[in-house]
Order: structure tokens, then C-alpha cells, then sequence
């Protein structure tokens, strides 16, 4: 299921990107700050400015954190699509070291995905009694526990 | 602490001190309530394990402790299932054992040996205290009214339902395990409301201890996924619901994995696939959602909703063929039993053959429940009227957890807490809205009627006194409907606290009536009302142990597996862990066949004795005889030409034990060994069978290739002895006529050519 | 201790005079004491080889089989008496308590006295069957001897037997050499039931012979009891426990006048002993052997050390361990000695027969040959060695040696096969397949670290940012 969706997610700016000519970005999304507006608006833009706008906007309205947040799971991503690859080419034979490992890197996905949820200022709503360290500090404890269940599991 | 989290509600701080001092004395009342009245079969009988499974998981808890954990890792116990012996550290459900095992070290660290016996016995009702104390911690985050929270836990801590698996004594795995269930929940909930990763970790790792501990851990497994997917049916899918739940499923399936007998199979099996569907489905709506709050536009939200869908539907045919390709394990027999119940006794005997298997009957509900389940219904349409995250929690556990304990009586179990959960709410919801004007009398009554009680219901008064002094609050937060005058307050309240009394009296009387009877060993009542224990268990047990050898095999219906292994000592064929059909429909097969045919199958396992339990002299129903249909069906599910369940019925399609009996049922050596030499305890033509309550033949049945070794005060165990070969070689049958004293025929004329020896 | 001494003593004794494998009290039964003249060089080759000699008439108060419940001889000679019972003391129950005891019994049958109703109970019991006529006798108008019984045939003279089947020791051969013949006069012959595995014959009648009973006046016999070979003349059966029970059809061939008589052979079929001369019989040598056999003198089996270990490229030192776990390499050894009259000797298999060892869970998993590796001065030490089977639970080893006219082998040592434990599964940094994936997880907790540091670095950092991102909204 994880890496499908991983996959996909590692596919959809260009999506996003295409359709995006038909239906010109609306305005009205809080998270999109005014700053892009003007360039969005402007109408009838090729693909690939789109998508760098689309970019530009990401690197411009993103906090650091979130960013470093994001290249790591990318880097998970990759990790992880590099296993399921290398599982469906040459078999799971010992399956346990696959699971632990695939899964390691799903889990480490997930709770990466959750911290950034949870870091992410427009959830602040959500998660009233959550501060970004006590985020944090969560998060190094669920990855803990997972790492040492997947290095016990590999055996 | 307990304190400490429901006060925060409180307005004064002067009342909040005293109001959590009390509370916690409450809850500590409720939990010595719980532990005192699980005591009643210690103080009728003894200090004893009960039942059948208990013992095997006393006499592992005793391998656990005598020889470290590894080893109980990796223990292959080579005295029961003989000759296949048991993978027993891979095949069990180790929490418990280390549960008692570490109690038994921390008591020893604080130089307080205690007999590892006394820790195994008194396990179920310790955790009962602390089940008490997780309702109360769950029942709270589905409120806000704080005596909901005590009102479930004294329901918990008493409901005789959950009280059946947990009496002292009664060491089984669901001892601990509903303690984990109600704990996990409560901590599921409580990761949901705050959508942090610390406290789904926390869940998914009280979910590994229960994974360690019951079987029936798939129930988690299966409702809090549920409970996810309806709410992202609902649309309230929210990131919160994404950060608990991939966090527990993340840490919980890796924690499960780690159990040797669990292995694989949350990826492997179907039961587990529901909650890595979820997860999938998880991670695609919480795509959606990040894409959508990117690049909002309406028709690019019904798009992504198609790819959402469309992915679903893939990854359930996927599913579907890998389950075919054989990759997943198809779903077992036991779920299969689940939807249809009649589909156990046609496939799978040896499932439908346990009694805990049975559909459960209609008065079981109001037996192990009592006004509970009738409140119970209020309660869930109480959750309905105000409908959060946890709310929906509890609507759909109670509609699972019901249906699924009207298929198995075993599942009551599961029912038993969302049952005490639901009907707090609407009790305290009751008493709120009536308690509400400072009226004199009724507090008065209250405190009167709870004051006469007995000890076992003090804390059930003392949850209403707080029930009491948090009204006030309560009802102003509500609208004001119902009746305002004194009377119908009156009257409402009395009748609750009657039925509350009557609640008590009732638990109690099931408890010490049916609940805490050992089951090893038997009470009747003497005519002059007295109390006679029948021990023959234990005295055939004893028997086996001093008389025979170390390593004798004794082969018995597989229901006294784990007591002979445990109590006497000796290896056996088949117990109560049905894990092999086969093996279990061979000793069926021995059991059901003439002597000709058994004789050697218990030559080829070596069998040395063979125990079987007889409840005729003394009309004990649980005998032998009335389950010998079941071995009959299991041996004829692996031997269908050999065994016929047909041939043990009469024409009129009864199964006699009399006169009428067939010549299978006659020739069968269950009824040989039940019936030999039964004649000779009454004048003749007398004998009778108290249980079938039918008249014996006058002539009893004869046994050639087993010998009558043992047979116990009241002949409830008989135990026979496998006769060697015949020394000159003769067979069993012609051996005994001679010992008998009949002269072997001469054969003067041959019929038919003569048969010529050929060397 | 002085008695623990004294009883080594006695064992000593023992050794030096038993001189059969069970034991030398041998009880003989027969009607007059003053018969035992008529076998006194029987009974002088007896007392030579050791055995203790009581003789008691079944009439007699004293006779009994048992003391206390014990054993009080370890062999029975019955020779025939006239009388039709046996008395209260040789019942056929009492017979077979004293074989299932241990106990061997030599019968010798006549057919000048009929045999007693009890032992033919007690044949019958063990699927022996003799002639319904009392007084019916083997003749053979072929095989008889001439000086003795020209006229009624009755004196029947074999050669020695014949190994039975490839494979089977054959203690009744004598030298070897041939020509040697058996006088068999006036013996009754017995037909054996198909289904007893435990009886074998010993001497069987030429193909010419057959049961006669002269007291019947008819010219042509219609229903014959038995005939040729079918009609065993001498049989025996090993009893499960290895107690030996022997049947001599006649009593006279032991009679002293049979052990040196001379006979001489008449024309057989074919016109075999035309020119046959006056030969002595081999009656005595026959007799010790077959005797000796009943008694346990030859042909018996003695179990010494059974080892068992583990044999993975280096011997293991713990013999004999209850536990073994699947796919281990085992050894196995057993020493096997045999009793040749007065001492133990080393036991070699007769050719084409080999013993052999099997590993089993109810069915054989491994049935292996054992090969002798090794001989000591009274045994042979058979071994093999072998893998275990990929499958736990409770076996055994077994050795079931079951050789007609040797006692049986039958031992069985049972061990426990485990599986493999937690820590015996080969760890995942040793198999290569799954290096991909602990490269995996070390990426992941790589980075995982290297993120953790990272954000914690970059903490000052990034609040600006958050706070600017917060003011542009």
C-alpha cells in the first residue's frame, strides 16, 4: 500500500501540474499566500511554469523545518521504493529481514508524515495540547520504539 | 493521577483536592470489590487452578520460572502430543506466563517468595482490579461527567460476565487480556482526542502486550480500523485520526511481529487485512487532503476523489487475488464460524466441539449482564445524541462486540466492557438529571439504602454520593426536560438504586453460585444440606502419578490433556491446544473403534494407559459418553469409511446407551471401558446409568486388549492399561478366553481346502 | 557390604557353572523314575554341560514350577507319560505362566503313549496342532529304516535339516559335512497354524511321509492329518520374551538305543538308498543341539553398550543425550554379543542378513544397515552414523532384530528431536539476501539520525522563518 502511495505522491506535482492548466489556481485557500497570487492569476501559463511556480511558491512559503521534513521523507521514499523494487526482483527469501526493513522505512515514513502534520502551523487547531516540540519529542520516542523492534525483528 | 486528569473540570479549587481524595478511595474500594468477590472459590475450595487451560499455562508459568526465558522461548515439550511433541515456546501466547513470571521476581527482588502457585491463582483477580481502573480511565474520555467513569468501573469491576473468566484460579490468557483490551482502547481514544504520536505509540504498544497475551487481540486488530473507517466515511477524517492511527499500526503490527507465534500473519492473514487496508486508505485521504488545502479547485477534487476510489478498488482486487493465489492465508474456520454458526459443526467438528464455541442462549445475556443490558441500549443512543470521534468509537464497538457475542459464547467477554461502559453513561445520565435540586430526602435515601448494604456493593453507594455531588454541575449544562417534582424524583432514583441493589446482589449470587466451582474438583450438597466434595480428579491424577511410570503416555479425550500433564505428570496424546485435527481424530478413532482396530493404533503411539472419565454411578453430565459424539464426528471427518456417526445411532435415530444400542455403540471402546464391570455394583439386572438414566444390559461389555488399572471413588475416572502383545503370540481375544478358563476349540474339520504353510 | 560381596561371589559361581545363557535348574518330568535308565547318556550329556538335574513324576505332591511366585527352575524337559493328565501342577496355564516367565520347555512327544489332554491344550493354545487319532505315528514307505522297522515303516530316517529360508542361522547343521542321518522312530508329527509368526520347524518330515494311525483297519487313508513337509517332526517356538519352547515329536530317538544304534536306509524315491550301508546315527549329536538350542545354550542374543551421539565433524563426548535437535549428525552403536555354549562371543550376522537400525516416529523416518566397526573379545560393535530428519517430535531409536532360533533384539531408546531454537536460525547479516534490507533499515535509522540532528541544529534558525511565514499570512 506505502509504496504505491509513495510513489504516486513522488509523481503527483507533475500531475497537479498539468491539470492545472484548465482550472487556474483559485485564490481563496488561505495557504496560498498573496505573494504567488499575481503569478497564478496571470492565466494561460505553460506546464513547466506552472510547476515552477507551483515550486517557487513551495520553496517561498514553507518553513525550513518543514522542508527538511520533506527532504527526508523523500529520502524515505526512495529508501523504501528502492527495497519493494529490489523485493519484487529478487524475493522476499528471508522475509523477515524484508519486513523489518520495508517496514522501518514505511514507519519512519508515517511518523515523519505525522510530525510534519503536526509542526505544520495550519493544524495548529487541531492539535491544541501538541507544541511543535512536544511533536517532536513524540516523535523521537515512536521512532525509537520502531527501530528497535525492526532491529530486533531482522534479527 | 487519576485525580489529577478528571479535576481539571472542576470549577473550585477548595472542592478539588477533597473531591480526588475521594475518588480515588472510591476507586480503590471498587478495585478491593473486585479482587474480594473473585475470592470465593479459594474460600469454598482452595487455592487451586481451575478448569483445563489453566493448567497448561501454570505448568509453562512453572517452566517459565524454573528455567529462565529463553529457554521458555524456546521450550519443545516433548510430553504432550506424543510422539510429535509441542513447539510450545512458538505456539503460545507468552504474556501471561511472563506477566507472572516477572511478578514472581519483583516479589522475590523484594524478599517476598511467594509460591509461584499463589501468583497464578490470584493473577485474574489482581487484573480485574486494574480492568476496573482502565474502565474508569476510558469511560471518562467518553463523558464529562465524572461519575459515569466510577459508575463503569464498579459495573466492570462486578459484571459477572467478565467475572466467569476471571475468579481465582482461573489462570487463562483472558485473565490479563481484558485488562489490555480496555486499557488499549482507552489509550486509542485518548491518541484520537489528542492526535499525538507519544500516546499512539503507547497504544500500539499495549496492543503488542495484548498481542503477547490473547488470541483475541484480533478484535483490536480489526475494530479500531473499523472505527477509522467509519469515520473517514463520515468525513471526519481530521490529521489527528491520521497520526494516531499510522502510528499504531506502524509501531503495533511491527510490535505483533515480534511474537514467535504470531509471526507473519498480520501480513499474511485476512483477519489482519482490514487494518492495513486502513492504513492504505489512510494514507491516500490524507494525500487527498494535503493536495487539496495545496491547490484547491472543485473539480479537481472530484477527480482525486475518482483516483481514490479507483486505487481502492485495485488494491481490494488485489487482495482478492492474492488471497486466491494463496499468498494471504485465506480466512481460517474459526472466522468463518463467526458469520455462519452452523458452518463449525459440518467442516470443522473440532471447533463446534468446544463448548465455548456455542451460539450463546438467550438468558446467558441476562445472566452474565443483568440490568446492564438494558441500559446498555440507552447508552449507545446517549453516545449517539452527542456524536464525537469516541462516541462513534463506542457505537461501533457495541454493535460488533454484540453481534459477535451472540455467535460465541466465549465473546461475551469482549461484549462485557462496552456493556459497563454504556450502561454508565446512561445510569449516571439518569442519576444526573434526577439528582439535580438539593432536596433533602434524597440524598438521605441514597446514602440509607447504600449504608444497609453489604461490603460488596459500598463502593456502588460511594460512586453514587459522587454521582450526587457532581449533579449539580451536570444539569445545568443540560436543557431542563423531564419532571420537576420531589416525587418523580424520588421515585426514579429509589427505583435505580433498587435496581442497583439488586444489580449487586445479583452479581454476587452468580459469582459464588456459578462462577466458582474449580471444575478439578466437584461440591454436591449432602442431604442435610452440607457440603461433599468429589475429588476423583485429583485422586486418579495422584494415582497416575505414583503408580506409573515417568514416561507412560496416556491417551484421553483431549479435554484432560492439560490436567494430566499438568497434575499427573505424564505425557499425553492430545490436549486441549487442538492445534493437529489429525492427531486428535486418531485418538477419536481409537476411541470410537472396535478393540481390533484400536489395539494397534495405540500400539503404534505407544500408549501405556488410557483414561477415560464416566459420570453414570454418580450422574456427573460431563462424561465421556456424552461427548463420545464429538470424537465420533472429528474421526470421521479424517476416516469417513471407518467411522460412521450413522452407525452409532439406533434405527429411531437415538444414541442409546442401553439394550438399544447398536453394535458399533457396544462394540466401541469407549463404551467397553465405561461399562466394564459396571454390572458388578449393582444386584443383577439393576444397573443403571443416572446420567442417560436408562437400565444397563445385564450383560456387560469385555475387554481384551486393555485391563481395568484404576478406577476412582466414584467412578468418574477409569483408568485402563494397554496390554502388551501376547507373549506366544496369540491374539488378545482368543489370550483372554484362555485366561478365562474356555478351552480353545479343536478344529477337527476344516472347512475348505487346508492352508499350507510355506516354509 | 559382605553380602554384596557374597552375592558377586555367587554370580561368579553362576558364570562358572551355568552353562546355559538363562540359568542350569532344570526340571524333568517323567512318569517312573526308574525310566531315566532308558536316556541315562541324554541326561549324563546333560549333567556334563552344567545343568542341575531334578526329576520329578507329574504324581508326585512336590512338583511345581513356581516358589513363591518365582521361577524355581529355568528349564522343563516333559517326557512322555501314560497317564492322560499331568496333575494339578502341570496345568496348561501353569505351563504358559512358566513360559511367559522366562522359562524354556523341552516337550517330547510319543506315539506309544498318548499325549496328555493338557499339553495338547497347551499345544493348541500356541497354534501347535497334533493328530486327532491318540495314537497316530509318522511313517514313510520310503525313509524307513529297514533293520528296525521293516514291516511297519515307523522309524523315519532325515538327514540333517536344511536351513529354513536364505538368511537364517542354521544351529542343527552339525559339521556340515552331509550324510549324517537323524533316526526319527515312532515320533508324532505336528502341523503348525499359518498365523503364528513365533513357531518355526526345526525337522520336517521327508515329502514322502505322513500321519498314520494304525489302529485304523481301513485300506486307504481318505483323510490324511498331514503329510511331507507339511508335518513338522521337531518344532519351536520363540516366545516374545525370548523363552523357547520345543516340541520333539519322538521321545525314543533320545533314548540311549537311538543314540548309538545303527540303521540302515531303505530305497527311497527313485532308488536313492539302494546301495545304503549300515550307518550310525547322529541321534546324540542332534540331540545336544537341539537341546542345547531349547535351553538356551546357542542362539542367544546379548545386548552389551548402546551409544548414541552427536557426530558433527567432531565426536561429541556426552553419550547418550535425551535431546537432539532436527538435522543434527548423530552416531549410533550397539554391541552385540552371542552365547555359543559356554561363553559370549562376538555376534556376526549369518550372509545376507545385516542388522539394522531404525529412527522412528510412528513410521520409520531412517532405516538403516549397521555395519560391525568393531569387535572386543566377547562382541561386536555395530554402528552407523546418519543425519537426523527435518522433523520434531519424540523418537526412537530402535534395533528390532527378530531371527528365528535367535533371541530377539528389541531396543528401543527414545530421545526428543527439537526444532531449531531462537538463537540456532542463521543470523541475517549471514545470509547475503538479506543485506538489501539491513541496508535499508541502516538508511532509514542513518537518516533518521542525521535528520534528528539536523532539526535540532536548525532550530534557531527556522523559528524566524515560521514567524515571517505567520506574519505573511
Amino acid at each position: 500500500m506505502a509504496p504505491k502511495r509513495s510513489n504516486a505522491r513522488e509523481s503527483t506535482p507533475s500531475t497537479t501540474a498539468t491539470s492545472q492548466i484548465s482550472t487556474p489556481a483559485a485564490t481563496s485557500t488561505p495557504s496560498v499566500p498573496v505573494k504567488s497570487t499575481p503569478k497564478s492569476s496571470s492565466g494561460n501559463l505553460s506546464p513547466q511554469e506552472v510547476a515552477l511556480s507551483i515550486w517557487q511558491n513551495y520553496l517561498d512559503t514553507t518553513p525550513q523545518r518543514t522542508k527538511l521534513i520533506d527532504v527526508f521523507m523523500t529520502f524515505l521514499v526512495v529508501v523504501g521504493a528502492l527495497q519493494f523494487v529490489y523485493c519484487v526482483i529478487a524475493g522476499n527469501y528471508p522475509f523477515n529481514a524484508f519486513l523489518s526493513g520495508f517496514s522501518a522505512t514505511v514507519g519512519q515514513f508515517v511518523l515523519t508524515a505525522s510530525l510534519r502534520i503536526q509542526t505544520n502551523t495550519e493544524n495548529k487547531a487541531e492539535f491544541t495540547s501538541v507544541s511543535p516540540e512536544r511533536a517532536f519529542a513524540d516523535y523521537v520516542f515512536g521512532s525509537l520504539i520502531l527501530h528497535f523492534f525492526c532491529v530486533n525483528f531482522i534479527n | 493521577m487519576t485525580a489529577a486528569t478528571s479535576d481539571s473540570l472542576l470549577k473550585k479549587s477548595t472542592g478539588r483536592n477533597t473531591r480526588g481524595l475521594l475518588r480515588l478511595v472510591i476507586l480503590c474500594t471498587i478495585a478491593a470489590a473486585a479482587v474480594a468477590s473473585r475470592l470465593f472459590s479459594v474460600i469454598r475450595f482452595e487455592s487451586i487452578i481451575h478448569e483445563f487451560d489453566p493448567w497448561f499455562n501454570f505448568r509453562a508459568t512453572k517452566y517459565l520460572v524454573a528455567n529462565g526465558f529463553y529457554d521458555f522461548w524456546d521450550w519443545f515439550d516433548d510430553r504432550t502430543w506424543h510422539p510429535l511433541g509441542r513447539v510450545t515456546g512458538g505456539t503460545l501466547y507468552p504474556g501471561l506466563m511472563v506477566t507472572s513470571g516477572i511478578i514472581w521476581h519483583a516479589l522475590r527482588a523484594l524478599t517476598l517468595p511467594v509460591d509461584i502457585r499463589n501468583i497464578c491463582v490470584l493473577l485474574a483477580p489482581g487484573f480485574s482490579g486494574l480492568t476496573a481502573f482502565a474502565t474508569y480511565l476510558f469511560t471518562n474520555e467518553m463523558t464529562t461527567s465524572p461519575s459515569a467513569g466510577l459508575l463503569a468501573a464498579v459495573f466492570m469491576g462486578i459484571a459477572p460476565g467478565y467475572i466467569s473468566r476471571s475468579v481465582a484460579g482461573s489462570y487463562d490468557n483472558e485473565a490479563i487480556a481484558i485488562f489490555l483490551l480496555v486499557f488499549t482502547f482507552y489509550l486509542w481514544i485518548k491518541a484520537l482526542k489528542v492526535g499525538s504520536v507519544f500516546w499512539g505509540a503507547l497504544c500500539a504498544l499495549f496492543y503488542g502486550y495484548m498481542v503477547s497475551a490473547w488470541g483475541g487481540y484480533v478484535f483490536i486488530t480489526n475494530l479500531i480500523p473499523l472505527h477509522v473507517f467509519v469515520l473517514v466515511c463520515m468525513g471526519r477524517f481530521s490529521p489527528r485520526l491520521y497520526v494516531s492511527y499510522t502510528t499504531w499500526y506502524a509501531i503495533g503490527t511491527l510490535a505483533s511481529m515480534q511474537i514467535p507465534f504470531v509471526g507473519f500473519l498480520p501480513i499474511r492473514s485476512s483477519e489482519h487485512m482490514s487494518a492495513l487496508g486502513v492504513f492504505g486508505l489512510l494514507q491516500l485521504v490524507g494525500f487527498v487532503e494535503f493536495v487539496r488545502a495545496a491547490i484547491p479547485s472543485k473539480q479537481f477534487g472530484t477527480l482525486l476523489r475518482g483516483f481514490v476510489l479507483l486505487v481502492f478498488a485495485i488494491s481490494l482486487f488485489g487482495l482478492v487475488t492474492l488471497t486466491f493465489a494463496g499468498v494471504i492465508a485465506p480466512w481460517t474456520g474459526r472466522f468463518y464460524s463467526l458469520w455462519d454458526t452452523g458452518y463449525a459443526k459440518i467442516h470443522i467438528p473440532i471447533i463446534a466441539s468446544v463448548s465455548e464455541h456455542q451460539p450463546t442462549a438467550w438468558p446467558a445475556f441476562f445472566f452474565d449482564l443483568n440490568m446492564l443490558i438494558w441500559l446498555f441500549p440507552a447508552g449507545v443512543y446517549l453516545c449517539f445524541l452527542k456524536l464525537n470521534d469516541e462516541q462513534v468509537f463506542v457505537v461501533v464497538y457495541s454493535i460488533l462486540a454484540s453481534y459477535f457475542s451472540g455467535v460465541m459464547v466465549r465473546l461475551m467477554l469482549t461484549l462485557t466492557p462496552v456493556v459497563c461502559v454504556s450502561a454508565a453513561l446512561a445510569m449516571s445520565y439518569i442519576l444526573d438529571s434526577y439528582l439535580t435540586v438539593k432536596s433533602p430526602e434524597t440524598p438521605e435515601s441514597v446514602s440509607s439504602t447504600a449504608d444497609s448494604s453489604v461490603s460488596g456493593n459500598g463502593s456502588t453507594a460511594s460512586a453514587k454520593k459522587a454521582a450526587k455531588q457532581e449533579g449539580g454541575l451536570r444539569a445545568n449544562r443540560q436543557p431542563l426536560v423531564g419532571i420537576y417534582t420531589l416525587f418523580s424524583k424520588i421515585s426514579v432514583v429509589s427505583a435505580m438504586t433498587a435496581y442497583l441493589l439488586i444489580f449487586v446482589a445479583h452479581c454476587t449470587w452468580v459469582t459464588s453460585n456459578a462462577y466458582s466451582s474449580p471444575s478439578v474438583v466437584l461440591a454436591s450438597r449432602l442431604p442435610d444440606g452440607s457440603q461433599h466434595i468429589i475429588d476423583d480428579y485429583r485422586e486418579a491424577y495422584q494415582w497416575l502419578r505414583q503408580n506409573t511410570a515417568e514416561d507412560a503416555k496416556i491417551m484421553s479425550w483431549w479435554d484432560y490433556g492439560y490436567q494430566i500433564g499438568g497434575m499427573a505428570d505424564r505425557p499425553t496424546l492430545v490436549d486441549n491446544n487442538t492445534w493437529n485435527n489429525t492427531h486428535i481424530a486418531t485418538v477419536g478413532k481409537a476411541m470410537s473403534s472396535k478393540e481390533e482396530v484400536s489395539y494397534p493404533i495405540m500400539r503404534q503411539h505407544e500408549v501405556d494407559y488410557v483414561l477415560v472419565v464416566f459420570g453414570g454411578l454418580l450422574g456427573y453430565s460431563g462424561d465421556d459418553i456424552n461427548k463420545f459424539l464429538w470424537m465420533v464426528r472429528i474421526a470421521e471427518g479424517i476416516w469417513p469409511d471407518e467411522v460412521k456417526e450413522r452407525n452409532f445411532f439406533t434405527d429411531r435415530g437415538e444414541y442409546a446407551v442401553d439394550d438399544r444400542a447398536t453394535q458399533t455403540m457396544k462394540d466401541s471402546l469407549m463404551y467397553k471401558m465405561s461399562y466394564y464391570n459396571y454390572n458388578s455394583l449393582f444386584p443383577p439386572g439393576q444397573a443403571t446409568d443416572r446420567v442417560r438414566g436408562v437400565k444397563m444390559p445385564e450383560v456387560g461389555p469385555v475387554l481384551n486388549t486393555v485391563e481395568e488399572a484404576f478406577t476412582s471413588e466414584n467412578w468418574i475416572i477409569r483408568i485402563y492399561k494397554v496390554k502388551d502383545l501376547d507373549n506366544v503370540g496369540r491374539d488378545h481375544a482368543s489370550a483372554a478366553s484362555f485366561e478365562r478358563g474356555n478351552k480353545k476349540k479343536k478344529v477337527t474339520k476344516r472347512r475348505g481346502p487346508k492352508v499350507l504353510r510355506v516354509e | 557390604m559382605r553380602w554384596l560381596l557374597s552375592f558377586l561371589f555367587l554370580g561368579l559361581l553362576g558364570v562358572a557353572q551355568a552353562l546355559s545363557a538363562s540359568g542350569n535348574r532344570l526340571l524333568v518330568v517323567l512318569e517312573e523314575l526308574d525310566d531315566k535308565s532308558k536316556y541315562s547318556k541324554y541326561f549324563g550329556d546333560l549333567e556334563g554341560r552344567g545343568f542341575q538335574i531334578t526329576y520329578e513324576s507329574p504324581k508326585s505332591e512336590s512338583v511345581g514350577l513356581f516358589t513363591l511366585g518365582e521361577r524355581a527352575y529355568e528349564h522343563l524337559l516333559i517326557l512322555p507319560s501314560k497317564s492322560k493328565g499331568l496333575g494339578p501342577n502341570l496345568t496348561p496355564k501353569i505351563l504358559l505362566e512358566f513360559i511367559n516367565k522366562g522359562g524354556n520347555i523341552l516337550l517330547t512327544l510319543s506315539a506309544i503313549t498318548p499325549t496328555p489332554t493338557a499339553l495338547v491344550s497347551l499345544l493348541l493354545e500356541l497354534d501347535i496342532h497334533l493328530p486327532t487319532e491318540r495314537n497316530a505315528l509318522v511313517v514313510d514307505h520310503f525313509n524307513y529304516d529297514t533293520l528296525s522297522a521293516s514291516e511297519k515303516h515307523d522309524v523315519v530316517l532325515l538327514p540333517r535339516p536344511d536351513t529354513i529360508r536364505p538368511g537364517v542361522k542354521n544351529f542343527f547343521k552339525g559339521d556340515g559335512k552331509g550324510g549324517e542321518v537323524i533316526a526319527f522312530p515312532r515320533g508324532v508329527g505336528q502341523s503348525l497354524g499359518n498365523t503364528s509368526p513365533l513357531l518355526t520347524p526345526v525337522l520336517r518330515a521327508p515329502r514322502t511321509a505322513y500321519s498314520y494311525n494304525p489302529k485304523d483297519e481301513a485300506e486307504s487313508l481318505e483323510d490324511v492329518f498331514a503329510a511331507g513337509p507339511q508335518l513338522s517332526l521337531v518344532t519351536t517356538m520363540q516366545a516374545r520374551n525370548s523363552a523357547r519352547f520345543t516340541v520333539v515329536g519322538s521321545a525314543e530317538m533320545l533314548e540311549d538305543g537311538w543314540f548309538t544304534g545303527e540303521v540302515k536306509r531303505s530305497v527311497g524315491m527313485g532308488g536313492v538308498g539302494t546301495d545304503a550301508k549300515k550307518v550310525k546315527t547322529c541321534n546324540q549329536a542332534f540331540a545336544k543341539e537341539i537341546t542345547g538350542w531349547a535351553f538356551q545354550e546357542i542362539g542367544v542374543l546379548k545386548v552389551g553398550k548402546i551409544e548414541h551421539r552427536l557426530n558433527e565433524g567432531v565426536r561429541s563426548n556426552i553419550t547418550n543425550p535425551k535431546i537432539y535437535r532436527v538435522k543434527n549428525d548423530v552416531e549410533y552403536s550397539i554391541e552385540l554379543s552371542e552365547w555359543s555354549w559356554d561363553k559370549w562371543v562376538p555376534f556376526t550376522p549369518v550372509a545376507e542378513d545385516v542388522v539394522q537400525l531404525e529412527f522412528s516416529m510412528l513410521s520409520p523416518f531412517h532405516r538403516l544397515d549397521l555395519a560391525a566397526s568393531g569387535t572386543t573379545t566377547n562382541s561386536t560393535v555395530f554402528t552407523t552414523s546418519f543425519k537426523l530428519p527435518d522433523q520434531h517430535g519424540i523418537f526412537n531409536f530402535k534395533v528390532n532384530y527378530k531371527r528365528p532360533f535367535l533371541t530377539n533384539v528389541e531396543e528401543k531408546n527414545t530421545v526428543t528431536v527439537r526444532h531449531f531454537a531462537h538463537d540456532e536460525y542463521p543470523r541475517s547479516w549471514v545470509i547475503s539476501g538479506a543485506w538489501p534490507w539491513i541496508a535499508g533499515i541502516a538508511a532509514t535509522i542513518t537518516g533518521w539520525l542525521g535528520f534528528v540532528a539536523l532539526w535540532l541544529w536548525s532550530k534557531p534558525v527556522p523559528l524566524k522563518l515560521t514567524t515571517s511565514g505567520k506574519k505573511i499570512q
